[in-house]
C-alpha cells in the first residue's frame, strides 16, 4: 500500500520538555488515520510539524514524498490544513475567504468561481455567502473552515480538533463531510479526543504522553484490549498518562 | 506572485471592514496638521512684562508706550520697587522686570550713560532669553532714535542689519509643519502594520497563511505595498494641508519630496513589520514600537536641532534614518533643495529602508 505520511523518530522538545517523543508512523493515501490522545499528549505538536509549521528537533518526516524538514514549503502545495483555533479571517466574507486561499493555492479564477459555487450550493450557504464569516454559527464557521481547507484539492488534509465545541448534529454532519472528502481520494489526518468519533477512522494512533502507544484498526484495537468501544481502550491505555488534564 | 494579488486584496477588504482603521487614516492626520502647529510652537510672544519706572519722565513714558506698541509684550504691572516686582515675578505673573533708573532723563540729556536694568525670568529659558532680547533689541532702538533727535550720531556707530534666509519671518510653523508630517508617518506607518500583524498572529490567521505556499517575501511585501500606499495617502493629505493651511510652500521640486517620502514610510513599514515578527503580544509590540517612536522622534532632529546635541548623540543620529528625511523635508520645503544637494540623504534613507526590508523578510518565520 502507498504510503503518503511516513513518520521516523519524530522527536519535539521545547527546553527540557519533550513534547514528541520519539514517534514513527505511516499513513496510507486515501485513508481517514485518527489521531488520538488526551489534551497534552503532543498531537497538535507532531502534527504541527508535518505541516511545515514546526522544526521537528530530530528524526524525519515525509509527507506527500518531501522531506518535512528541508522541503516544508513543497509539502504545503499538497496539504491543507485546518488548526485547533478558527482561523479563517473573520472580518472578511465568506465567499472572500474562498477566494483568498483558492487564490493563494493558485487555484485560477473561473475554477475559484466554479467550485465556490458548487460548495455554497452544497454548504446551503449561498444566502450566506457575503455575511462576515465573524456573523456565523459556530458549526457553520467549522464547516467553512474545513471545506476551504480542501478546496483546492491537497493530497492530505490535517484537521487539528475539527469537531472541538459543536453540537451533536453539527458533529455528524461534519463527519459525513470528512468521509466523502476520503472517498474523493484525499487522505485525512485527524486529531479528536471524542473517542465515539474513532470509529468512523479506518486506522487510529493512540498517544500518551508524548509516545504513540497503539496504533491499529479500531476493529482491531477492541478486540485487543477485549473492549467494547474505543473509549474503554483509550481509558486502559492512557491509565499510566502522567500529563493529562 | 499570483498569490501577493490575493493578499493585497485582503488587506484592501480587511482595512474597509474595519469600524476604526479609515478613520483614523483621516482624523489623525487632520488633527495633527490642524492642531498641533499652533501649540508646538516656539515662537515667543506675549511676555508679561513687570516696569518699575523710577524716573517718570517723558522719556521713560515715551519708551514704554514703543514697548506696547510690540506685540512681543503684555505690560503686566507698573510697580514702584523692584521688590515689588519681583513679588509679580514670584507668583508667575510676569516674565520680565525692567526697572528704568531715576534721572534717566536728566542723564541722557546731559550726555551721561543711562543703565536700565532687565530682570528674567529664566525657568522657561526660552522664554528668558527671547524676552529679555526682544526688549534690548526695542531698548536700542529707541535710544538710537532718541541720539539722532538730539542730532547726534548713534551712541553705537554699528548697526547690524541681519536676513532671515529661507524663513524671512522666522515663522516657527515653517519649521514645524515640515517635521509634523515626518511624526505622523512615523506614528502611523509604524504601528498600523506592526498592529495588523500582531493582531493576526493573536487571531492564529497568520498560521494558516504560514501553512500554505505563500513565500514569506510575498506576505510581507502584501503589507509593505498596502501600508506604503495607505501612508502615502496620507501624507498626500497631511501636505496639502500643510500648503493651503500654513502656505509650506515647497521651494523645492515636490518630486523630490515623495521620494523621500516613499523610502521612509517603507523604512518605517519595515520596522513594524520586523518588531512584530518578534512580538507574540499586542501589548509587546506596542511597548516596543514606542521605544522606536520616542528615539525617533526626540533624536532625528525634528523637534530640537541636532546640532545642539551632545556630541555623541549627533553621531548616535547617523543611525536613525528619520534623521536624513526630516533634512530632506526641510531642506526641500524652505530651501528648495534638489536631488544633487541631497544625496548623501537619499542614498542613506534607501540603505536603510534595503537593509530593513531585508530584515523584516529574514526574521519572518513560517516553520518554528
Amino acid at each position: 500500500m502507498e504510503n503518503v505520511i511516513e513518520v521516523q523518530n519524530l522527536v519535539k522538545k521545547f527546553g527540557n520538555f519533550t513534547a514528541v517523543d520519539n514517534i514513527s508512523f505511516e499513513v496510507h493515501k486515501g485513508e481517514i488515520f485518527g489521531f488520538l490522545g488526551a489534551n497534552g499528549a503532543g498531537k497538535t505538536t507532531a502534527m504541527r510539524m508535518l505541516c511545515g509549521l514546526s522544526y521537528p528537533t530530530s528524526g524525519s518526516g515525509i509527507v506527500a514524498g518531501f522531506d518535512i524538514r528541508t522541503q516544508a514549503e513543497q509539502v504545503k502545495r499538497q496539504i491543507g490544513y485546518m488548526s485547533q483555533r478558527f482561523s479563517l479571517y473573520e472580518d472578511l466574507t465568506v465567499l472572500d475567504n474562498i477566494e483568498l486561499f483558492g487564490g493563494i493555492y493558485g487555484v485560477s479564477k473561473r475554477e475559484i468561481a466554479e467550485r465556490s459555487e458548487q460548495l455554497l450550493e452544497k454548504l446551503q450557504f449561498t444566502s450566506e455567502k457575503n455575511k462576515r464569516v465573524k456573523d456565523l454559527p459556530q458549526g457553520w464557521k467549522q464547516k467553512l473552515a474545513f471545506s476551504v481547507a480542501v478546496f483546492h484539492r491537497p493530497q492530505i488534509v490535517f484537521l487539528d480538533e475539527p469537531t472541538g465545541g459543536v453540537d451533536p448534529t453539527t458533529r455528524r454532519q461534519f463527519w459525513e463531510m470528512i468521509l466523502e472528502t476520503a472517498h474523493n481520494g484525499i487522505t485525512v489526518f485527524v486529531t479528536t479526543h471524542y473517542m465515539d468519533e474513532a470509529e468512523y477512522c479506518h486506522r487510529v494512533s493512540m498517544m500518551v504522553d508524548g509516545h504513540i502507544e497503539a496504533l491499529d484498526s479500531p476493529q482491531n484495537l477492541k478486540l485487543k484490549y477485549h473492549a467494547a468501544s474505543m473509549g474503554e481502550v483509550f481509558d486502559l491505555i492512557a491509565r499510566g498518562a502522567k500529563r493529562s488534564d | 506572485m499570483a498569490a501577493l494579488k490575493y493578499l493585497l486584496i485582503k488587506e484592501v477588504k480587511q482595512f474597509k471592514a474595519n469600524p476604526f482603521l479609515p478613520r483614523l487614516a483621516v482624523v489623525f492626520p487632520l488633527m495633527v496638521m490642524l492642531v498641533m502647529p499652533w501649540i508646538a510652537t516656539m515662537d515667543v510672544k506675549d511676555v508679561n512684562l513687570s516696569v518699575v519706572d523710577q524716573d517718570r519722565s517723558s522719556t521713560s513714558e515715551k519708551l514704554i508706550k514703543q514697548i506696547e506698541a510690540s506685540h512681543y509684550f503684555h505690560l503686566k504691572t507698573l510697580n514702584i520697587t523692584y521688590e515689588e516686582a519681583l513679588v509679580e515675578v514670584e507668583k508667575g505673573k510676569s516674565d520680565l522686570i525692567m526697572q528704568i533708573p531715576q534721572g534717566m532723563e536728566r542723564d541722557w540729556v546731559n550726555g551721561q550713560p543711562v543703565e536700565i536694568f532687565i530682570a528674567a525670568n529664566a525657568v522657561n529659558s526660552t522664554k528668558g532669553s527671547m524676552g529679555s532680547g526682544y526688549l534690548n533689541n526695542i531698548i536700542s532702538d529707541f535710544s538710537t532714535e532718541l541720539s539722532r533727535q538730539k542730532g547726534e550720531v548713534a551712541a553705537f556707530p554699528v548697526k547690524l542689519s541681519t536676513q532671515f534666509l529661507y524663513n524671512s519671518h522666522l515663522n516657527y510653523r515653517y519649521f514645524m509643519v515640515p517635521a509634523l508630517l515626518i511624526v505622523i508617518l512615523i506614528a502611523l506607518c509604524g504601528f498600523l502594520p506592526t498592529f495588523n500583524i500582531v493582531t493576526e498572529k493573536e487571531n492564529g490567521t497568520i498560521e494558516q497563511i504560514n501553512v500554505t505556499p505563500v513565500g514569506k517575501g510575498e506576505f510581507i511585501a502584501s503589507k509593505l505595498i498596502f501600508y506604503g500606499v495607505l501612508g502615502l495617502f496620507i501624507f498626500t493629505v497631511a501636505f496639502f494641508i500643510g500648503k493651503s493651511v500654513y502656505h509650506i510652500a515647497p521651494y523645492g521640486n515636490i518630486g523630490v519630496i515623495y521620494a523621500g517620502a516613499v523610502l521612509f514610510l517603507l523604512f518605517m513599514a519595515a520596522i513594524g513589520l520586523f518588531i512584530s515578527n518578534f512580538s507574540i503580544t499586542l501589548q509587546q509590540a506596542v511597548f516596543t514600537m514606542f521605544f522606536f517612536m520616542m528615539t525617533f522622534m526626540l533624536l532625528s532632529g525634528i523637534f530640537t536641532p541636532i546640532n545642539s546635541m551632545v556630541t555623541w548623540a549627533q553621531y548616535f543620529t547617523y543611525i536613525l534614518p528619520p534623521r536624513y528625511f526630516v533634512n530632506i523635508m526641510r531642506s526641500v520645503c524652505l530651501k528648495g533643495s534638489g536631488f544633487a544637494d541631497l544625496w548623501f540623504d537619499f542614498l542613506m534613507l534607501f540603505i536603510f529602508m534595503a537593509i530593513m526590508s531585508v530584515i523584516a523578510v529574514v526574521t519572518y518565520r513560517k516553520q518554528q
